[in-house]
C-alpha cells in the first residue's frame, strides 16, 4: 500500500472518527454528569435529524440553519423529560446505584416512546435529501462536501465544548458537580437548576449530531440504536465525563475501524467496534486515557 | 402467616394454575393456545430472570442471547436428537456460555454490567451473522422437523412451572438467601463468608439454563430462524421490563405482568403496532417512578398514598395560585423589618 492510500485512509477514518466523537458529546455529558445511562440518546438524535429532514423537504429550510433550532426544540424537550421523569426520580432513590438503574429503565422507556412515535408519525421508510454532494479534492484525496463540512462542524462543537467546560464559571460548576455532587452543593452552586439544564444541553447536542448527521446520510426510524452504541463506546474509550477524551476517543474508533475494515472486510464492522468496547469495559473501565 | 402457610399457599396456587393451563389445550381455539404459549415462554423468562437478576440487582440484558443460542442449537441438533435431547443441549450450552460470560463481567456492578452483557449480546449475534453469511452462506435456517403442537405446549408448560417451582424453593435455601445478601449489601455478604463470586456465576447460569431452554422449545414455532429474529434484543428488554414492572423480587409478580403484557400484545400489535409499543415504554416509565416495587407490590395502600400525594400536590398550587404564598412571603418579610 502507498502513502497516499494510508493518508487517505486515514483521513477517511478521521473523518468517521469526528462524526463519532459528535454523537457522544451528548451523552457524555449526561452519563458523566448526571449518571443519566441516556439509552435513548440516539431516538433523540433521530428526531433532530428527522426535524431537519422535514423542514428541508416540506420548506426548503437550509439545513445549517436547522442546527441551532433542533439544539433549541431538543434542548426544550430534555428540560420537559428532566421536569416530568428525572426530578421525581432524584427526589425518590435512596442512592446513586438505584438512581442509576432506575434511570437506565426510564431511558429504555423513553427509547420505546420516541422511536414508534417518529415511526408512526413519519413512517419507516429511509429518508434523505441532497446537500453539497459534490466531492472536494483536498490534493490527490476526493471527499464528500457535506462530510468534509459536518466533521469540521464536529470538531467545531467538540471544541466549544471543551473550552466552556474549562474556562468558564459555569464549566467550573459543571466540572465541580461532576466530581461530587454533594460537595458542589456544599460550595454554593445550584444543583437544583444546573441538573435540568445540563440534560437539556445534552438532548440538544443530540439534536444538533442528529441535524448534521442527516445532511450526510439516510435516515430511518431505526437509525438511533447504532449511534447509542457508538456513543456508549466513544464515551468509555474516553472515560466517561472527560470531554477530550470522547474526541480523542471518537477519532481513535473511526481510525480502527477504517483500517480494520480496509484489512479484514466491511461486514466485520459491527463485530470490529463491540470487541473494542468489550476489551475496554474489561481492561479499562476508566477509559483508555486514565492516569 | 408464617413461612409454612406462605409455602403452602404458594404450591397450591401453582396446582390450581398449572391444571388450568393444563387444560387449556383441549376446549381452546388456535388462538389461545398460541397466546397461551406466549405467555408461558414470557412466564418463564421473567421468573428466572428475577431469580438472579431481581435478588442480587444485577441488571442483565443478555437474555436475548441464551435465548438465540438455545434457539439455534435446537434448530441445528433437531434433525439428529429427540427433542427433549435437544432441549437439554441447549439449555446446556446457554449455561456454558454463561459462565464463561459470568466470570469475565460479574465483577463489576451496576450500569457497567448492564451495558456489558448488551454489548457482549450484540457481539454475539453480530459473530454468528457473520459465520452464517460467510462460512455456511446462509442466512437463516429452515427447521423441517417439527414436533406436535401438544408437544411444545407442554414442554413450555412444564418450563414456566419449574421455574416458578425453583422460584418458590429457592428463597428458602442458602443459596437464594446468599443471592439476596448480595443485592441487600456485596461487601457485607463477603464479610459474613458468601462466596459472592461463585454464587454469581452459579446463579447467572441457572438464569441462562432457563432462558437456553425457552429459545429451544420456542425456535420450532417460528419453522424459519435467522440471527435478526432468535438475537432480538427486543426479547431480553421485554423480559426485564416485565419482571420489573411486576416486580423483580416478589415471586408472582412477573407471572403477572407476563399475563397481561402478552394479552396487550396480542390485542394491540397486529391492529397499532406503533401504539402497542409506545405505551409500553409510557408504561415502563410510569411503573419506575410510581410503583418502583412492582405491581406486585400494590396494596390498597398504594392507592391511597397516590390519593394523599396528589392532594397535598394540589393544594400546594392553590396556595401557589391564590396569591397566599406571596402575601405570606410578604408579611414575613415585613415582620422581619420591624
Amino acid at each position: 500500500m502507498s502513502a497516499l492510500a494510508w493518508l487517505e485512509l486515514i483521513a477517511s477514518g478521521l473523518i468517521t472518527g469526528g462524526i463519532y466523537a459528535l454523537v457522544a458529546l451528548g451523552l457524555n455529558l449526561q452519563y458523566g454528569l448526571m449518571r443519566i445511562l441516556n439509552i435513548a440518546h440516539g431516538e433523540f438524535l433521530m428526531l433532530g435529524a428527522y426535524l431537519t429532514w422535514m423542514l428541508q423537504t416540506s420548506f426548503g429550510v437550509s439545513p445549517l440553519w436547522m442546527v441551532p433550532a433542533s439544539f433549541l426544540v431538543l434542548m426544550a424537550l430534555g428540560l420537559a423529560v428532566h421536569w416530568l421523569c428525572f426530578r421525581r426520580l432524584g427526589a425518590t432513590s435512596p442512592n446513586l446505584d438505584i438512581f442509576e438503574a432506575r434511570g437506565l429503565m426510564i431511558a429504555f422507556g423513553l427509547m420505546f416512546l420516541v422511536q414508534n412515535f417518529v415511526s408512526y408519525f413519519w413512517g419507516g421508510d429511509l429518508r434523505g435529501y441532497d446537500f453539497m454532494t459534490e466531492p472536494v479534492k483536498v490534493g490527490a484525496a476526493q471527499f464528500a462536501g457535506n462530510k468534509l463540512l459536518v466533521f469540521a462542524l464536529a470538531l467545531l462543537f467538540s471544541g466549544a465544548l471543551i473550552v466552556l467546560l474549562r474556562t468558564t464559571l459555569l464549566g467550573k460548576g459543571v466540572r465541580a458537580l461532576m466530581q461530587s455532587p454533594v460537595g458542589a452543593q456544599l460550595v454554593g452552586i445550584d444543583t437544583q437548576r444546573l441538573h435540568p439544564v445540563m440534560f437539556g444541553l445534552g438532548l440538544g447536542l443530540s439534536g444538533v449530531a442528529g441535524c448534521l448527521l442527516s445532511m450526510a446520510y439516510t435516515i430511518s426510524p431505526s437509525m438511533g440504536e447504532p449511534y447509542t452504541v457508538t456513543a456508549l463506546i466513544v464515551i468509555t474509550l474516553g472515560g466517561f465525563g472527560s470531554m477530550s477524551g470522547a474526541l480523542a476517543g471518537g477519532l481513535l474508533l473511526g481510525v480502527i475501524e477504517a483500517i480494520g475494515m480496509h484489512f479484514t472486510n466491511p461486514s466485520l464492522k459491527a463485530l470490529l467496534s463491540y470487541s473494542v468496547f468489550i476489551a475496554v469495559l474489561l481492561l479499562r473501565p476508566k477509559g483508555l486515557f486514565a492516569k | 402467616m408464617t413461612d409454612r402457610q406462605f409455602l403452602i399457599r404458594d404450591l397450591l396456587v401453582l396446582f390450581g394454575l398449572t391444571g388450568w393451563a393444563l387444560s387449556l389445550p383441549f376446549y381452546g381455539s388456535e388462538f389461545m393456545v398460541s397466546m397461551a404459549l406466549t405467555c408461558l415462554m414470557y412466564v418463564t423468562l421473567s421468573s428466572s430472570w428475577a431469580l438472579f437478576c431481581g435478588s442480587t440487582r444485577y441488571l442483565s440484558l443478555a437474555t436475548s442471547a441464551f435465548f438465540g443460542i438455545g434457539a439455534y442449537t435446537s434448530a441445528l441438533a433437531l434433525a439428529q436428537l429427540s427433542w427433549l435431547q435437544s432441549i437439554a443441549l441447549g439449555a446446556a450450552l446457554a449455561t456454558a456460555v454463561a459462565v464463561v460470560m459470568g466470570a469475565a463481567v460479574l465483577h463489576l456492578r451496576g450500569t457497567y454490567f448492564a451495558v456489558l452483557t448488551f454489548g457482549m449480546t450484540e457481539l454475539i449475534r453480530h459473530a454468528i451473522t457473520y459465520f452464517e453469511k460467510s462460512v455456511t452462506g446462509t442466512v437463516g435456517r429452515v427447521l423441517t422437523v417439527v414436533p406436535e403442537r401438544d408437544a411444545i405446549y407442554l414442554t413450555m408448560l412444564a418450563l414456566a412451572v419449574l421455574a416458578l417451582g425453583t422460584s418458590i424453593g429457592l428463597r428458602r435455601t442458602r443459596f437464594g438467601l446468599a443471592l439476596m445478601g448480595i443485592g441487600a449489601d456485596e461487601q457485607r455478604a463477603q464479610t459474613l463468608g458468601v462466596n459472592t463470586r461463585l454464587i454469581k456465576i452459579a446463579g447467572f447460569a441457572m438464569t441462562a439454563a432457563f432462558a437456553g431452554a425457552v429459545g429451544a422449545a420456542m425456535s420450532v414455532r417460528w419453522t424459519y430462524i435467522d440471527p435478526h429474529t432468535v438475537f432480538n434484543p427486543f426479547i431480553g428488554f421485554q423480559t426485564v421490563l416485565i419482571a420489573l414492572i411486576g416486580g423483580a423480587i416478589t415471586l408472582w409478580g412477573p407471572l403477572i405482568a407476563a399475563i397481561v403484557f402478552s394479552l396487550l400484545a396480542e390485542t394491540l400489535r397486529l391492529k397499532l403496532p406503533h401504539l402497542y409499543m409506545m405505551s409500553l415504554g409510557l408504561l415502563l416509565i410510569l411503573s419506575v417512578l410510581y410503583l418502583p416495587g412492582g405491581l406486585a407490590s400494590v396494596r390498597t395502600d398504594t392507592a391511597r398514598g397516590w390519593w394523599r400525594d396528589t392532594q397535598a400536590w394540589w393544594r400546594e398550587r392553590r396556595y401557589e395560585w391564590s396569591g397566599d404564598k406571596e402575601r405570606d412571603k410578604r408579611r414575613e418579610r415585613e415582620r422581619r423589618l420591624v
